[in-house]
C-alpha cells in the first residue's frame, strides 16, 4: 500500500536510519521488517532500490543483523517480481553466504536454496551454476564450505552432463587441502546421494558412481578422523542406493569399506560405526554370508577399550540381533552381553539397560528363561539407579515373551528389594509397575506376596510416593473389586492405632486414600466406613486436613448422584441421595464455612457451590 | 553510609504512597469481605476475582514461565498488602516443613515439593535466598511470592541476605531481570517488594526461625520484633546480624569472614535458647553437603534446600518435617532429573569451531 504518492521515500529512509541504529537489537529488528518495506515499495523500487542497497549495507554489521537478513531474503522471491526476476538475489546472498560467520552463512546458504527452488532450467543454467563454480574455485575456505551446502537444490533438476560437471566440482571439494572444507564436503554429500536415490527423473549412470566413489573413498580415508567418522553417513546411502536396487553387485566392496572403519584406529569413528550398527548392516542383509562377516567386528567392538563405543554398540543389539541368526545371537553374542551387565562404566550399562530387554522377542522361550533372566536380574541389582529404571521400565516386551507368570516369580524378590530402594524414583517405577502385575497375577497370589508392600508405600517420606501408592490402591480397587478394597486397604487403614493417626501426616494420607477410594467401592462401604472417618476430622485441629475434608464432601456427594457412571439412579434413589446429602454432608460443610481458617472457608465454599449445582442438575 | 540511607528513606516512602491509593483501590475491591484493617489485624481476604488471577499465574509459573512484567508489578502489590500485616517474628504454626536456601534453581524446587509435599496440601517455611546464582531467580521469587499471595496462611517466606538491591546487583539476579524483561523494573519491584519480607519466625514458640544466626545486639525475640525491618538491609547492626551470621565452633563472638553479620559459639545459642524458652535456632545461609548440618550439641540447625549448588558442588538438598508432636524428620533429596537432558558422558570435540 505505498501507493499513496509519488514522494513516498519513507519505507526505505526508514530502514536505513534505523539500521544507523546504535542498537544491535534495534537493527535486528529493522531487518525483520524487511518484507513489509519491500511490499511498500512494491517489486519494481524493491529490485531498483533496495536490493542495490541491500548489496551495499550487507558488508559491514553484526552477525545478527545480516543472520536475519539472510532469513529474510530466502522469502523474497515474490517481493521483487517473482521467479523471472528473482536471480537479482544472487549477489547479496553470495556476499552474506561467504562470510565466515557460521550462522550468517548456514542462514544465507538455506536461502539460496530455497530460491533456487524457484529457477527455470535457464535460470539454473545462467546464474546458479556460475555461482557454484565462483565459490569452489576462491581461495578463501569459507566460500568453498558455502558451495558444500549448495548442489542440492539442483542436482535432481539438472541434466546428465550438467550432473556430471557438478558432481566435478564436488570431487575437488572432497580433495580440499583443508579439513574446514572436507568436512562439510563430507557431511552433505549423504543428502546428495538419498536424493539422487529418490528422484523419479534422474537415472545415475556408471560416469558419475565413479566420481561419487571416488569422493566416498577420499573421504573414508581422510588423514583427519573428524572427516573420516562422517563418511560413514555417506556409506550407508551408497548402500542403501544398491540395496534398494537389489543390486548386489558391489556388496563386496561396501562391505570391505564397512569392515575398514568398522576397525578404524580412531575411537571416534568406531564410536560413529558403532552408533549406525544397524544402519550399516540393514543394507546387507540379502546375503547372509555379508552379515556374517559383520559378527566378528560386532562382536569386537562389543569389547572396545573405549567406554563411549562400548555404550554406543550396547543400543544395537536388538537391531543387529533381528539380521543374524538365533545361534550365533545365542552362542556369541548372549555371552558377551552377560560381560557387559558387568562393564566397569555405569554409562554403558545404563545403555545397555534400556535396550537389553529387546532381545528377549528374538530368542525362544527357554533361552530368554536361561541365559536372558539371570542378566535382567543382575542388573536389577546395580548399584546405579538408571540401570535399575531402565530394565524396569522395558520389562513389559519381556512379559509378552515369558508370560507374567515366571516374570513375576523370578522378579518378586528382586521387588521387594526394589520397593525399599533409596532412590525414590526406583521405587515410583515399581509402584506404577504394580497395577499390571495385579491383573496377570490373581487375587490370592497378589495378597499373599505383594499385599502388605503395596500398603506400606502409603506411609513412605517421600511425598510422591504416597501419591504413587494412593494412585495405585485406586487402580487394585478397580482390578480385585470392592469386597477386596474394604478387607484389604478400607479396614486396615481404619484399624490403625491412635498413636499413628496423631501424626499429620498419617491422616492426611489416610484421607487421600479413602477419598481417592469412594467412586470405585459399594455405596454401603462409603456410608459405614469412609464417611464415618471423614467426618472424625471436620473438627481435626490442623486446617490443612478440614479442607481437605471439604474436598472429600464434594467427591462423596458426586458418587451418591451417580454423577461419573452411566448408571441413572431410579426416582427413588434420587431423592434418597439428595435427602442424605442434605441431612448428612451440608451440616458438616456449614461447619466448615464458618471456620477460622480462610482456606478452609474457601474450600467449604467451593465444595458447597459444587454440589449445590450437583443437587440443582439432578432435582430438574 | 548517610547516603544510603537516604535512598532507602526515599524508597520506603515513595512506596508508601502506592501504598495508599493501593488501599484506597482495595477497600472497594474487598467491600464484599471484611471491612478495612489496620496494618496489625489480619489481612483483607482476597477477592474471588483475585484467587482465579493468581491460581492462573501460579500454573502458569509452575511451567517455569516468568510473568509479564504488568503482571508482575500488581502481584507485587497484592504481595505487600499481605506481608505487610506479618510480624518482624513471624508466628507459624505446626506441622510445618521447613526449608533452606533455594537460589534461582526452579527446577529443584518442585523437587522440593516432590518430596514434602505440595502446598497447600503441606506448610511451609522458606528461610530466604530464593535468588541469584542459579538461572531461574525471577521464576523462582514470583512462584514463591505468589503462593504467599494465595495461600498466606500456609507459606511463609522470610527474608534472606540475598533479598537485597546491593546484593542482587553482584549475583545474578539483577541482570537475570535486565536479560529476561529488557529493563531493570521488575528488579526495582521485587527488591522493594523484599523489603517487607518478615526476617524471623517462630513455630509453635519452640523453634525460632531465620536465615543466617543471632547478634550481639538481640537477647530476646521481644527484641527482634521492635525492629524496623521495612529497609535495605543494613550494613551493621541487629537486622544485618539475624541475616548474615553463623554459627561457630569457638564460643563467644567472633568476627565474621563475610563481612557482615557475626560467628557465635555453643554458649552463645544455648543462652538465646534458655533466656526464651526454645529448643531449636534453624537457619539456612550456608552450603552443607547432606543438605542439614546439626551444630552446638543440637541447639542449631542449618538447612539447606539447593541439592547441586551453583550446578557443580554435588550436595544433597534437605527439607525438615515438624509435626504436631514437634518431632522432626529431615527428608534429603538430590536435583531433579529434567527431561530431554542426555547424560553426556564425553563429548566429541569439534576441533575447528
Amino acid at each position: 500500500m505505498a501507493q499513496e504518492s509519488s514522494d513516498d521515500i519513507y519505507p526505505l529512509a526508514l530502514l536505513m536510519d534505523e539500521l544507523k541504529h546504535d542498537d544491535v537489537a534495534n537493527r535486528v529488528s529493522a531487518m525483520q521488517k524487511l518484507d513489509t518495506i519491500a511490499l511498500a515499495l512494491g517489486p519494481e523500487r524493491t529490485r531498483d532500490e533496495l536490493i542495490p542497497f541491500l548489496n551495499e549495507a550487507a558488508q559491514d554489521d553484526e552477525e545478527e543483523v545480516y543472520a536475519t537478513l539472510a532469513e529474510q531474503l530466502g522469502d523474497f522471491v515474490p517481493f521483487v517480481g517473482g521467479s523471472e526476476y528473482a536471480t537479482i538475489l544472487l549477489p547479496v546472498l553470495e556476499i552474506l553466504a561467504s562470510t565466515d560467520e557460521p550462522i550468517v552463512s548456514e542462514k544465507a546458504v538455506g536461502s539460496l536454496n530455497k530460491v533456487a527452488q524457484e529457477f527455470s532450467i535457464d535460470q539454473i543454467k545462467n546464474s546458479f551454476l556460475p555461482l557454484i563454480e565462483n565459490l569452489s574455485d576462491a581461495n578463501w575456505f569459507s566460500r568453498k564450505v558455502a558451495a558444500c551446502g549448495l548442489f542440492e537444490s539442483i542436482i535432481t533438476r539438472v541434466n546428465d552432463d550438467i550432473r556430471y560437471d557438478l558432481l566435478n566440482i564436488y570431487l575437488k571439494l572432497t580433495q580440499d587441502e583443508t579439513p574446514m572444507v572436507r568436512r562439510p564436503a563430507a557431511s552433505h554429500l549423504p543428502k546428495i546421494i538419498n536424493l539422487l536415490n529418490n528422484s523419479k527423473d534422474v537415472k545415475v549412470n556408471e560416469k558419475d558412481w565413479e566420481i561419487l566413489s571416488e569422493c566416498f573413498q577420499n573421504l573414508s580415508n581422510d588423514n583427519q578422523d573428524s572427516v573420516k567418522l562422517l563418511s560413514i553417513d555417506i556409506l550407508i546411502e551408497i548402500s542403501k542406493y544398491f540395496h534398494d536396487r537389489k543390486d548386489n553387485s558391489h556388496n563386496q566392496e561396501l562391505l570391505k569399506s564397512s569392515l575398514k572403519l568398522i576397525q578404524d584406529n580412531s575411537w571416534r569413528v568406531r564410536y560413529m560405526a558403532a552408533d549406525r550398527f544397524t544402519s550399516i548392516a540393514i543394507n546387507f542383509e540379502d546375503d547372509q554370508n555379508n552379515i556374517d562377516e559383520l559378527i566378528e567386528p560386532f562382536s569386537k567392538l562389543l569389547i572396545d577399550n573405549e567406554g563411549e563405543v562400548r555404550k554406543a554398540i550396547a543400543k544395537q543389539l536388538p537391531g543387529f540381533g533381528k539380521l543374524i541368526s538365533k545361534d550365533v545371537l545365542l552362542e556369541k553374542i548372549i555371552p558377551q552381553v552377560e560381560e557387559l551387565s558387568n562393564d566397569p562404566s555405569e554409562f554403558v550399562r545404563s545403555s545397555l539397560a534400556s535396550e537389553i530387554t529387546g532381545l528377549t522377542p528374538l530368542l525362544p522361550k527357554e533361552v530368554v528363561i536361561k541365559n536372558l533372566l539371570p542378566i535382567f536380574l543382575t542388573m536389577l541389582k546395580d548399584e546405579y539407579p538408571e540401570v535399575k529404571l531402565n530394565i524396569i521400565s522395558k520389562l513389559k516386551i519381556v512379559n509378552e515373551v515369558i508370560g507374567i507368570d515366571l516374570l513375576a516369580q523370578s522378579l518378586l524378590p528382586a521387588i521387594s528389594e526394589l520397593a525399599k530402594d533409596k532412590q525414590w524414583r526406583v521405587r515410583l517405577a515399581i509402584i506404577e509397575y504394580i497395577p499390571l502385575l495385579a491383573e496377570q497375577l490373581g487375587v490370592s497370589f497378589f495378597d499373599e506376596e505383594l499385599g502388605d508392600l503395596v500398603l506400606s508405600w502409603l506411609w513412605d517420606s517421600v511425598y510422591s510416593i504416597r501419591e504413587a501408592a494412593v494412585n495405585n490402591l485406586e487402580q487394585l480397587a478397580k482390578i480385585f473389586g470392592s469386597k477386596w478394597a474394604d478387607e484389604e486397604i478400607i479396614s486396615r487403614i481404619l484399624k490403625s492405632d491412635s498413636n499413628s493417626l496423631n501424626n499429620f501426616v498419617y491422616r492426611i494420607t489416610s484421607l487421600f486414600t479413602l477419598t481417592r477410594l469412594i467412586p470405585v467401592v459399594d455405596e454401603s462401604i462409603i456410608i459405614e466406613k469412609i464417611l464415618p472417618f471423614i467426618e472424625s476430622l471436620v473438627s481435626d485441629h490442623v486446617a490443612n486436613i478440614r479442607f481437605n475434608v471439604a474436598k472429600s464432601y464434594l467427591v462423596i456427594s458426586k458418587t451418591l448422584l451417580h454423577k461419573d457412571e452411566s448408571s441413572k439412579l431410579s426416582k427413588k434413589e434420587q431423592s434418597e441421595a439428595i435427602k442424605f446429602i442434605n441431612e448428612k454432608i451440608i451440616p458438616k460443610i456449614e461447619i466448615l464455612k464458618k471456620d477460622n481458617d480462610t482456606d478452609v472457608r474457601y474450600f467449604a465454599n467451593q465444595s458447597l457451590n459444587g454440589i449445590n449445582s450437583l443437587l440443582e442438575s439432578t432435582e430438574n | 553510609m548517610d547516603l544510603d540511607t537516604d535512598v532507602q528513606m526515599e524508597d520506603a516512602v515513595e512506596l508508601d504512597t502506592s501504598l495508599e491509593e493501593e488501599e484506597v483501590n482495595s477497600t472497594g475491591d474487598y467491600s464484599f469481605n471484611q471491612p478495612f484493617q489496620t496494618k496489625e489485624g489480619p489481612p483483607p481476604e482476597l477477592s474471588s476475582q483475585n484467587i482465579n488471577q493468581l491460581d492462573e499465574w501460579i500454573e502458569h509459573l509452575s511451567k517455569c514461565q516468568p510473568l509479564s512484567e504488568e503482571n508482575v508489578r500488581r502481584l507485587c502489590k497484592m504481595a505487600i498488602d499481605v506481608l505487610q500485616f506479618e510480624e518482624n517474628v513471624q508466628p507459624v504454626n505446626v506441622p510445618v516443613t521447613i526449608c533452606g536456601d533455594v537460589h534461582g534453581q526452579f527446577h529443584d524446587l518442585m523437587e522440593l515439593f516432590k518430596i514434602g509435599g505440595p502446598c497447600p496440601d503441606t506448610n511451609y517455611l522458606f528461610m530466604g535466598d530464593y535468588v541469584d546464582r542459579g538461572y531461574y531467580s525471577v521464576e523462582t521469587v514470583s512462584y514463591l511470592v505468589a503462593m504467599k499471595v494465595r495461600y498466606p496462611n500456609r507459606i511463609t517466606i522470610l527474608r534472606g541476605n540475598h533479598e537485597s538491591r546491593q546484593i542482587t546487583q553482584v549475583y545474578g539476579f539483577y541482570d537475570e531481570c535486565l536479560r529476561k524483561y529488557g529493563s531493570a523494573n521488575v528488579w526495582k519491584l521485587f527488591t522493594d517488594l523484599f523489603d517487607y519480607f518478615p526476617i524471623t519466625a517462630l513455630v509453635d514458640n519452640k523453634i525460632f526461625c531465620l536465615h543466617g544466626g543471632l547478634s550481639p545486639l538481640i537477647e530476646t525475640i521481644d527484641q527482634v520484633r521492635e525492629l524496623n525491618r521495612i529497609q535495605e538491609v543494613p550494613h551493621e547492626g541487629p537486622m544485618c546480624d539475624l541475616l548474615w551470621s553463623d554459627p561457630d565452633d569457638r564460643g563467644g563472638w567472633g568476627i565474621s569472614p563475610r563481612g557482615a553479620g557475626f560467628t557465635f559459639g555453643q554458649d552463645i545459642s544455648e543462652q538465646f535458647n534458655h533466656t526464651n524458652g526454645l529448643s531449636l535456632i534453624a537457619r539456612a545461609h550456608q552450603l552443607v553437603m547432606e543438605g542439614y548440618s546439626w551444630s552446638h550439641q543440637e541447639s542449631v540447625v542449618t538447612i539447606f534446600s539447593a541439592p547441586n549448588y551453583c550446578y557443580r558442588c554435588g550436595n544433597q538438598a534437605a527439607i525438615m518435617e515438624v509435626d504436631e508432636q514437634h518431632s522432626r524428620q529431615f527428608l534429603q533429596y538430590d536435583p531433579s532429573v529434567r527431561p530431554g537432558e542426555p547424560t553426556v558422558t564425553r563429548k566429541t570435540p569439534d576441533y575447528f569451531l
